[in-house]
């Protein structure tokens, strides 16, 4: 707790506190400390860890739905290209990027725009071909302003160039995987695997003994799976694993 | 016979006019500026009949102080600086950009201006309740005291009336201007004009005697009234001769003129700018500059009495401009720099401000007083 005392005010106390206000308002009025940014005609110059437009690049997404899963604000939708890709709907995006910090194959990425516009609500649903590239940018600024923190003091430092407004993706390095049956004597054949795959790269085959099903036999085809690892979190006996493929 | 009367009245009146003519020529060439740097144009416009007269008018010196310098024309470029710097500096030092969007290349310089003209095109409204011809007359009445000081105030040679009781008709005419404020208050019929001219009125008696005897005292030091006197006698700075009275006429220029933290008659966050709250259009605009033209007018007297006047530095070939632009200048620099108290003071309330001035800003002034009967004996 921090109590305030009374100020005991005197001619000498009150003559010192008059001439310490002015004498900041001087050093105010000569060199102000102030930290505006005149925002459309210079720009901040952002740094790389910046959340904000999504751009995608579809030939890493391997649709693995963990995007849509994890968005806190339910703003990802999948629609169905050759792929079920992402689309973003921008009145729900809360910029989080939980999305591109789950993504395995790191083909969502973040760019340092952060003033969007659209035209109309439905425009706001930015589908998957949309975000492939950067948004038409309409560049105002002159100057790019770095802020430097140093012992509390804040300081601009305005330089007459233009910032790259987008991020270089994360390179993330993906093994490539493969999904295995650990146990195939527990399999149920309930087929919940097959369902799911998006590349249909499982098939359940039936052995029959005597015209009787006996057990089932998992199929996978190592050229078709992604391991997106979807029929693992969906196997009810916990039988499926992903492996590492040399 | 008709048309030879008729001719006869004609010649008369041609005559008169001549002569009239003639007669303010001969006027206003007896007290003519010299000023080398366009003395050419002059010598050419002199040959051209009846520009002649309008030159010779413009360069008599009691119409040269008035009107030009540092009267009127001095009076709207101050204007047109003082509303932009004060609005810029209270930015800067409270950390915000302030006025910018007009004419941005110059950092928005021109806004007073773009302001100015806007008063002039918006609908002047007089409410149902005002007392309608008060309401009107009153923002253009309140000129009479802003001009009437501006015939006493010289600059070297170039002064409107010249009378060893300069000083005091200045200080009389400008104790005029609170009550045109005070009337304009009543004249609007609204409850926060009524409070703001109310308060205008107490803090009217709060500066005022202090101020009077602040200059009392200087003139006590310099034994006369006459600002001719008061600026030859100052080889040392009347600042340095009496500092009490220096300092109880900046404190009564801030109080006088509503900066904060005395800027109780027009609080814009209680009562919304006080006794001009009914005010619109050029109204408007004519009322809101009344205070930055009584501080011209104060800081004027302040530099005359305090600052040296116009003495300064002296360019032979400006010649007697010379003098009323270094007192202009010198008035813009006090002003300018005046105006930051604005940034760092909160308002005072009512009471404070008056218990100030009726305690120990009033003992100020008369210590003040008493040094400067000391110092008037010494000079």
């Amino acid at each position: 707790m921090i109590r305030v005392e009374k100020v005991e005010l005197n001619l000498v106390e009150s003559l010192k506190r008059h001439v310490e206000a002015l004498g900041e308002a001087f050093k105010q009025a000569i060199k102000p400390d102030r930290v505006t940014i005149e925002y459309p005609r210079e720009r901040r110059r952002y740094p790389l860890s910046f959340r904000g437009f999504i751009i995608f690049n579809s030939e890493k997404c391997v649709s693995c739905f963990r995007c849509a899963q994890i968005c806190p604000a339910n703003a990802i939708q999948m629609e169905a290209h050759s792929k079920p890709y992402p689309s973003i709907d921008y009145t729900k995006c809360i910029f989080c990027h939980f999305c591109i910090e789950s993504c395995p194959t790191g083909s969502l990425n973040s760019s340092k725009i952060h003033d969007v516009a659209f035209r109309k609500m439905e425009e706001m649903v930015v589908s998957a071909n949309m975000m492939v590239k950067l948004p038409r940018i309409l560049k105002e600024e002159k100057f790019t302003v770095d802020v430097i923190v140093k012992d509390k003091y804040w300081k601009l430092l305005r330089k007459k160039e233009m910032d790259d407004l987008s991020i270089p993706p994360i390179k993330v390095e993906v093994p490539k995987k493969i999904v295995t049956c650990a146990e195939p004597e527990s399999c149920l054949g309930c087929r919940l695997c097959a369902n799911v795959c998006p590349r249909e790269a499982i098939t359940v085959k039936e052995i029959e003994v005597a015209k009787r099903v006996v057990s089932y036999v998992l199929k996978v085809l190592t050229e078709k799976c992604v391991g997106c690892g979807l029929c693992v979190r969906q196997c009810p006996m916990n039988v499926l694993k992903l492996e590492v493929v040399k | 016979m008709e048309a030879l009367v008729i001719s006869h009245q004609k010649q008369i009146g041609d005559k008169m006019l001549e002569g009239l003519i003639s007669g303010l020529f001969k006027i206003f060439t007896s007290n003519m500026m010299n000023i080398p740097l366009i003395e050419p144009l002059v010598d050419y416009l002199m040959q051209i009949p009846l520009v002649n007269l309008l030159v010779a008018l413009i360069l008599w010196r009691p119409f040269f102080a008035v009107i030009i310098l540092p009267g009127l024309v001095g009076l709207l470029i101050y204007l047109l600086w003082i509303v932009y710097w004060e609005r810029k500096l209270t930015a800067r030092v409270q950390w915000r950009v302030g006025p910018i969007e007009v004419a941005r290349p110059i950092r928005g310089a021109i806004q007073a201006l773009a302001d100015g003209i806007r008063y002039f095109f918006q609908e002047a409204i007089i409410h149902r309740e005002a007392h309608k011809i008060y309401y009107i007359q009153l923002p253009i009445l309140a000129f009479i005291p802003i001009l009437l000081p501006l015939l006493f105030i010289p600059a070297g040679n170039v002064v409107g009336i010249k009378t060893p009781y300069g000083i005091q008709l200045i200080v009389a005419f400008i104790a005029l201007i609170p009550l045109f404020i005070v009337a304009m208050g009543w004249a609007s019929h609204s409850r926060f004009a009524y409070i703001g001219s109310l308060r205008e009125a107490f803090m009217y008696f709060a500066y005022e005697i202090p101020f009077i005897i602040a200059v009392v005292a200087m003139i006590y030091v310099y034994g006369s009234g006459d600002p001719y006197v008061a600026v030859e006698k100052q080889n040392i700075p009347g600042a340095v001769l009496n500092p009490l009275a220096f300092i109880v006429y900046i404190i009564a220029m801030i109080m006088a003129t509503s900066r904060l933290p005395f800027e109780i008659p027009e609080a814009d966050q209680e009562i919304a700018f006080g006794p001009f709250v009914e005010y619109s259009g050029i109204l408007f605009g004519l009322v809101m500059t009344l205070l930055y033209e009584k501080l011209y007018l104060m800081a004027l007297l302040f530099v005359i009495l305090f600052l040296g006047g116009w003495e300064g530095f002296y360019v032979g070939i400006l010649g007697d401009f010379c003098a009323p632009l270094v007192l202009f200048i010198k008035t813009v620099v006090v002003i300018s720099v005046l105006v930051i108290v604005r940034s760092v003071y909160a308002r005072y309330r009512l009471d404070q401000a008056i218990r100030l001035g009726w305690t120990s800003y009033l003992t100020l002034s008369i210590a003040a007083l008493i040094l400067g009967m000391f110092v008037g004996v010494l000079v």
